[in-house]
């Protein structure tokens, strides 16, 4: 709002300007003598009903008897007494000069079928007359509106504005259209904003094995079941975002994971895990490094904690660091197979979601550029999770490198502030 | 003081133009009105058709001309009063046409009085400055 502002793209007017409040109030008083009107007329038509079914009840009443006495009027002022006879024979004006000669039922079915037409009038006009009134309460309040003096602010909407976006449209809703814009503009503004976000899982990360690492000298298995709250409450976060993912890409996933040829060796524990992508991962990785496998199940208590943390790629993030207190070599292993997964990866995510040329410039610039992770932070695909993986367990600083757009003087990310 | 000349030229342009327009919108108002004339016509007169349609065959019908009603066969009538409803959706859309002819005469005019107010405006400006 702030920045559109700045550039000048809004107008301030008041209403009053627009709308002058005696123009709005000439306008009301135009709607509300137009309403007269039709309500003038609206009664005109209910005294023809009422007329109408006065008429079809005498019709009706009239041939009961042979004859009735009447006084006939003759000429203006003089009446003399006479007699009705004929009473089942009536001679009915159809409009337009014409007369038919009508039994007293069948001249009643006639008045009935004007009956109807009135009333049709009626309804059509009740309709002008709301549509009146709806008409006089806008110019109403409109008037008030502009004598108290209200600004009319237009403004330009900015597509291109990260933080409006980001506020505007939640994060669930942001990843699967950025990604079609990131597919348009390699490292498009929304960029920094998935830095900004992954900067701050980043962080969390960072944190969590920091975390791991200090207390698993200790008690590990107490700290995993802390971990497990603390992940769990992140993880229902970010599974919102991720289902949604999932969903999308789901099928596309599957054949991808298809084409895997270790695939049917899959680990039972790891089925339990929500992501197709981590199993995917975890996978591969067993595949190359049977440590790993030794690793998960020396890692079987916490059985539960990777399940969760596997809906998002950051259960391989903590699982390489327990490895790393278990044994570093592992870690090592692990690491060192990341990048060969990446390679066979990447034309995964081409595949998936990413335009060939954006993944391959990707490839040499991985590090260097801060949206990289951002980009695919959703995506489903393993690689960027390995990736950080290879990243944040390798060289735990990369975080900083990984985001500049980030804010390294927060000392404390908002989820560690949540948790402790 | 050749501009006053002009500007007086241009009033008086400017007062029969107006007074065309007034002319116009008189017409238009006078084609409304007898726009709804016959639009309550045509209403009756279809009325008057579906009873005759409804009425059966040996019904007697009679035509109100002037003091007296004259027989009149049911096919007959019902032949009138077709013809009738036919003659009023044609003048129906003749009027439109006349109408819509009316309005754009009417902005037209109505364009060509504000420019003339405009320069006798811009005009007056000039001569007060000097």
């Amino acid at each position: 709002m702030g920045e559109s502002a700045k550039k000048g793209a809004g107008t301030v007017t008041s209403l009053a300007e627009m709308f002058p409040a005696e123009d709005a109030q000439k306008a009301v008083k135009r709607v509300q003598e137009k309403l007269a009107e039709i309500q003038n007329e609206l009664h005109r038509v209910r005294g023809f009903i009422s007329d109408n079914s006065n008429l079809i009840n005498l019709v009706q009443k009239l041939p009961e008897q042979l004859h009735h006495n009447i006084i006939v009027p003759f000429g203006k002022a003089a009446f003399f007494p006479g007699r009705l006879i004929h009473t089942n024979e009536i001679m009915v004006l159809l409009g337009e000069g014409y007369y038919a000669e009508r039994t007293s039922k069948q001249t009643v079915e006639i008045l009935k079928r004007r009956g109807k037409v009135l009333e049709s009038q009626v309804e059509s006009l009740k309709a002008i007359m709301r549509d009146l009134k709806a008409e006089t309460s806008f110019f109403d309040s409109t008037a008030s509106e502009a004598a108290e003096g209200l600004l009319e602010i237009t403004e330009d909407y900015v597509e291109e504005n990260s933080t409006e976006r980001e506020s505007e449209s939640g994060p669930p809703k942001e990843d699967a259209p950025n990604f079609s814009e990131a597919e348009k503009a390699k490292v498009s503004v929304e960029d920094e904003e998935y830095a900004r976000i992954m900067s701050k899982l980043d962080e969390l990360e960072k944190e969590e094995l920091e975390a791991e690492c200090g207390n698993e000298t200790v008690e590990e298995n107490e700290q995993v079941a802390v971990d497990d709250e603390e992940y769990a409450r992140l993880m229902s976060r970010l599974d919102e975002l991720e289902k949604e993912e999932l969903e999308a890409e789901d099928e596309k996933i599957k054949d991808d994971f298809n084409k895997l040829p270790d695939q049917k060796s899959l680990d039972t524990n790891l089925r339990h895990s929500e992501g197709y992508q981590s199993r995917e991962l975890l996978e591969q990785m067993k595949d190359k490094k049977s440590a790993t496998e030794e690793f998960l199940s020396k890692c079987d208590p916490q059985k539960d904690l990777t399940n969760q943390l596997n809906c998002m790629g950051l259960a391989v993030q903590s699982v390489p660091e327990d490895e790393k207190s278990h044994g570093k070599s592992l870690l090592h292993n692990v690491i060192k197979s990341s990048p060969p997964e990446k390679a066979l990866m990447l034309p995964e995510v081409k595949e998936n979601v990413q335009p060939a040329p954006l993944s391959r410039s990707e490839v040499p610039a991985e590090s260097s550029k801060p949206g990289f992770d951002a980009q695919k932070a959703f995506t489903g695909s393993i690689i960027e999770r390995t990736h950080n993986t290879h990243f944040n367990s390798s060289q735990e600083s990369a975080t900083s490198s990984q985001s500049p757009s980030s804010q390294p003087s927060k000392p404390v990310s908002r989820f560690k502030m949540q948790r402790r | 003081m050749s501009s006053s000349t002009v500007l007086r030229e241009l009033q008086r342009d400017f007062e029969a133009k107006s007074n065309d327009l007034s002319k116009l919108q008189k017409d238009i108002s006078k084609n409304h009105q007898v726009r709804k004339k016959y639009t309550i016509q045509l209403g009756e007169n279809e009325l008057v058709l579906k009873e005759l349609d409804i009425l059966n065959e040996d019904a007697n019908v009679y035509k109100l001309i002037g003091p007296v009603l004259v027989k009149q066969d049911l096919a007959e009538a019902n032949a009138n009063v077709r013809k009738r409803i036919e003659y009023i959706s044609a003048e129906l859309k003749r009027l439109d046409g006349n109408l819509q002819d009316l309005e754009e005469k009417q902005n037209s005019k109505k364009e060509a009085i504000f420019k003339l107010q405009e320069r006798i405006q811009s005009l007056q400006a000039g001569k007060a400055k000097a």
